[in-house]
Formats: C-alpha cells, structure tokens, sequence
C-alpha cells in the first residue's frame, strides 16, 4: 500500500447517510437544521472532488466530526428541544393578542 | 433496575438508541425530544412488565423518571433573533468542554503532574486558535473574564500605566443626542459600549481628559476629525470595530495606518462584535489592544480574551495581583473548560467564517426585502456596509412598546439606534411632548449561524402583520394616510 487509496462509493454513502440521521436527531430546531444543512453541503464538495488525497481527508475529517455530532446530539437530546413558535403545528395555533382598552 | 437482557439489548443498540427507547414509562433517561424519537419494540428477551408494577411501599408513584419541569411539550419558546446579546454555545464546542468538566480537572497551572500538563495543553492549544483567528501570535493573547474585563483592563491599564506623561484619551462619542423629546433631548446611540465608555468616566475622574469623538450621518468616524484630536499627551484611542447597536464597521485598517504615524499612541479595539464574524487581523489593523468575548462567536459566557501586543511592547497596569499568570497581566486560575470553549469556538468561526458570512447576508437580504416589500416607512439605521448579521430597523407611527410586546414570539432587542436623522419626528411631536417610540420604533434583528430561513419568513409574516395592525390603531398613521401634513396643522389651539 503506497499510493492513496479513495474511501469507496459505498464508505461515503454510508457515512453521508450516518451523518444525516444524526444531524437529524438534535432536539433543537436550529441546530438540527444547521448540522443537516452542513452535512449535505460537505458531502455535495466530497462528491464533487476529484484528487483521491483531498478526498481521503475530507472523509477522515467527516469521520471524526460524526463522533462529535453523535455526542453532542445525545446531549442535546437530553437537555434540548423545546419547540420553537416556527415549529408550531396546526394543532397548536398561536394565541392572538387583543387590547383589553378598547 | 432494567431486566438483564434488555440493558443488554441497550448496549448493543447503542447509547443515542439508548435515548430514544425511553418514550413510554419505561424510561429512566427521559429526553426532552421525546417527541420526535421513535418507539422501538422491545427485545424478544424481554421478560414483561412485571418488573414495573407499583409495590405498596411506591404510595402510588409513578415510576418515572425524573421530568424536567416544563417539558417539550407545553412549553413554546420564541425564535432567538438576539446574536448581538449572546449566541448559542456551539454543540461542537461544548463537546470539547465537557472533558474538562469531567475528568481532566486538573489546575492548568499545576507543574508537577499529568493534570496540570494536560489542562496546561488544552489552555495552550486555545490560546493558539484564538490568535490564529485574528492574526495573532499565541504568547499575545490573554485570557480574561470577557470583553468587559479586557476593555477595563485596556483603557484603564494603558492610562494608568503612562499617567506620568500622558493624560489624554480618545473615543468615539457617548452620546448623540436625538433631539426627540421637548424637554429634555433624548439621548441614545451609543457609539461605544457601555464598559468603554464608564471605564473612561472612571478615568475623567481621576484626572484624565478624555475626547469623545463624534461619529458622522452613517455612523462612522472621520479620520481628519480623528487626527486633529490627537494631542502630544494622548496615550490611547480607543474605537469599536463593529457597533453592537447598528452593525457599523469603522474603517479600522485607516485608522491603524493614522495612528501608527503618532508613536507612543496605543490603539484598542474593542471587537467582541467582530471577531468570528467578519475577519480580522491585528496586524492588518495595525491595533495594539483588541477585547473578544467568548459568548458573541458561539462560545460559552464568562471567558474572553485581550490581544496585548509584544512587539512594539504595550505596557499596562494590570488590574488584578496575584499569581501573576498570563504574563502577570490577569492573575487567577484560568477556567480550563472555558479556554477550551473559546479556542474551540474561534477554529469554528475560521473555518467556517466564509460559509456564515455568505448566508448570514443572504438571510438579511431575504429579511429587509420582505419587510420593505410589504411594509412602508421603514427605514434601516446605520451603514448599508455594515455587518449584515446586525439589521437595525425603525418603524414609524408604531409605538415601539407595543411592537415589541405584540412579537412575543420572537426574541428581539429594542434597537435605541437613531443614526437616521430623517426619522427624526416632526417638531409637532415634540410640542407635543409626545415620546420617542410614539412617533417611531427601532428593532434589531440579530441573525446568526443557526438562523433558517423559516425563521426569518416568520419573522417577516409577524412584522408585517403587527405593524399594520398597530398602525390601524394609531391617530397619527390616519392623519398620514389621508394626505395630511401632521406639521400644517396648528395643534397650540387645543
Ligand atoms: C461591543 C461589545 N463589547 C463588550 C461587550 C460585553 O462583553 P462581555 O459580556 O464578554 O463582557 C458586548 C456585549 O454585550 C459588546 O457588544
């Protein structure tokens, strides 16, 4: 083994599938948005290089902050996920204000 | 206790499963994002619920884990559109603290064994990001309490430091009156944040005379006005990079330039609003002193940092004796998890700095283009070329205490700003004796990494339809509909 060789198709697949279902278990609406968002677009990039080395370490990078994603979503899970006023289903309709002066 | 077989059907599936298994009863780890996780059947080795039914010594409790008041469900809390008040710590940097939370406990200062070497590292690695951040070398970064505590320790210890022979101290102007109000004028605007500003009242009052620059029409200084407020006693300038308020960013680079040609004047900056959101480099700028705060780049509160520049040397009185740690310049214990945090939190904003900026603009494009599409006489406060995170808007014939009340879904600061010299109310107003936020209100909308664009559409949906709302309810917005010209009408009669 000497020169580079690529993480398969199926390794980045697998690891792009991984990073979003833990992107998407963040309780918070916004972190959970963002590290969906994130993990697209540094997959979109992955898929769109073409030099084996760079390839071989944006992978070794995504690896390492998958572990991170999965320990912050559990924390996150654990002390997080209020529902935001933008998160509101139609079940929950917003109360509207009236002045009580007129 | 769980069965046996099942904390084994735990383990394989893993702790985030872990999490999620506990919907119903079962649960001893009980998450607030129980909503949003799915039930899974129980394993076949699963021996019932025997296990689980009351005894008599339980008088009727529920076995439950512990619930935390207030719980996902009831609760609905309203968007955070208030980044220049503080931003969420990172998930990522707060997986870096809590080693240091745990068992890397060590006092980073401890010579003599493993705990203090690896909290002595993880200190040291910080210091390294955050100087990477802002161009810096890592033995010029000093760690402190936050932006408060460097801006005390700039300004006060440079003072101080050179009060033999110089006794002069620049900043921008405290103040610019609003001429609003009747009886007295209505001040708000600050140009510098309020620990500059009382740390150099501290400073009058011992003695030093201090130049409080004025600031032009879009909120930035002049640099002749600058140069010819320089005095041969003057031993400090002191100019925020991004206003908290407005978003304006003062052309710092020039300023560098122009104080650079007056040896022994120091220049410090006060940059808690931009580092981390624009980039920055103290060589660049050419600043000899520069306050970052941890909590305003995604960081935990209670840590920022001083850059003090080493060469040229910038001396200053310390503030705290002691220990004489961090270059004797901030003596006390360093607080290793927040080190972490911060230093974490500056390789973030590095690396993702270009990605942020370019969506943070984008989102306040989408956020002044809906509201001035549908809504009239709204009028942007400070630079166009400001820090697109920071959008200070000013709606008139809205009472800004209601606007604010009335967006109780939304987390936002009342902007003070009044840069715009043409929201300046009628002098009809002002006989009136009307207040400053009859006659107009000013919001800032503080986006962020996190924001999305659902949140900002909502906001976009409530601002118009509030507005209008509170606009129908107002005497004044009547009058304007109709063509009157509130200033033709000869009110003195009444
Ligand atoms: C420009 C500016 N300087 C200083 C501070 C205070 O920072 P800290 O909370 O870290 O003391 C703030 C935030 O409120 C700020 O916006």
């Amino acid at each position: 083994m000497s020169a580079v060789v690529p993480p398969s198709r199926r390794a980045i697949l697998s690891l792009y599938s991984t990073s979003l279902r833990t992107a998407n278990s963040f309780s918070s609406y916004n972190f959970r948005h963002y590290f969906l968002r994130r993990t697209k677009e540094k997959f979109r990039q992955l898929q769109n290089e073409s030099d084996p080395a760079r390839i071989q370490s944006q992978f070794n990078e995504a690896v390492k902050e998958l572990a991170v994603l999965r320990r912050s979503a559990i924390v996150n899970q654990l002390y997080g996920g209020w529902k935001l006023a933008v998160e509101r289903t139609p079940e929950q309709p917003e109360e509207t204000m009236t002045r009580s002066d007129n | 206790m769980l069965p046996r077989a099942s904390r084994a059907a735990l383990r394989r599936t893993g702790i985030s499963r872990a999490a999620t298994l506990s919907h119903g009863r079962r649960g001893f780890v009980q998450p607030s994002g129980a909503d949003r996780a799915s039930v899974m059947d129980v394993p076949s080795t699963y021996q019932g619920e025997a296990h689980f039914t009351p005894r008599s010594d339980m008088l009727g409790f529920k076995l439950e884990a512990p619930r935390r008041e207030g719980s996902a469900k009831e609760k609905i809390r309203p968007i955070y559109l208030d980044m220049q008040a503080t931003t969420p710590v990172d998930p990522r940097v707060l997986d870096a603290m809590l080693p240091y939370m745990t068992d890397q406990y060590g006092n980073p200062h401890s010579r003599t064994h493993a705990y203090g070497w690896e909290a002595e590292q993880a200190v040291e690695d910080a210091r390294k990001h955050v100087a990477d951040l802002i161009g810096a070398d890592p033995k010029d970064i000093v760690f402190t309490s936050g932006a408060t505590e460097t801006n005390n320790m700039a300004i006060k210890g440079v003072a101080r430091f050179h009060k033999e022979k110089k006794r002069h101290i620049i900043t921008t102007q405290t103040v610019r009156s609003c001429k609003f109000l009747s009886k007295h004028s209505y001040s708000t605007n600050s140009q510098e944040h309020k620990c500059v500003l009382d740390s150099c009242r501290k400073l009058g009052e011992e003695g030093f005379d201090i130049t409080y620059l004025p600031v032009q029409k879009n909120g930035i200084i002049s640099l002749d006005e600058l140069e010819a407020a320089l005095r041969p006693d003057t031993s400090l300038v002191s100019i925020m990079t991004v206003n908290n308020e407005t978003g304006v960013i003062q052309p710092m680079k020039e300023i560098g330039t122009l104080l650079r040609k007056h040896r022994g004047v120091y220049f410090h900056t006060d940059a808690a609003q931009a580092v981390g959101k624009i980039p920055v480099d103290v060589n660049e700028m050419n600043v000899d002193l520069m306050s970052i705060s941890g909590h305003k780049l995604y960081g935990p509160k209670g840590i920022g940092a001083a850059y003090v520049r080493r060469r040229p040397r910038v001396r200053l009185e310390p503030i705290l004796s002691g220990g004489g740690q961090e270059r004797g310049l901030r003596s006390g214990t360093l607080p290793t998890a927040l080190a972490v945090g911060i230093g974490e939190a500056a390789r973030i904003a590095k690396q993702e700095m270009q990605r942020d900026h370019a969506r943070i603009s984008e989102l306040s494009r989408r956020l002044i283009d809906g509201i001035n599409s549908r809504v009239e006489h709204v009028v942007r406060n400070g630079d166009v070329n400001g820090y697109p995170g920071c959008v200070n808007l000013s709606f008139s014939y809205v009472e800004g205490e209601s606007l604010l009340m009335a967006l109780k879904d939304i987390a936002l600061s009342s902007g003070s700003a009044c840069t715009s010299a043409s929201l300046e109310p009628s002098y009809v107003l002002r006989a009136l004796g009307a207040a400053e936020d009859m006659a107009h209100s000013s919001l800032r909308f503080g986006l962020g990494r996190f924001t999305t664009e659902a949140e900002v559409d909502f906001v976009i949906k409530h601002i118009i339809r509030t507005v209008d709302r509170l606009r129908e309810m107002s005497p004044l917005w009547e009058m304007v509909q109709e063509g009157i010209d509130i200033n033709s009408i000869d009110w003195s009669q009444h």
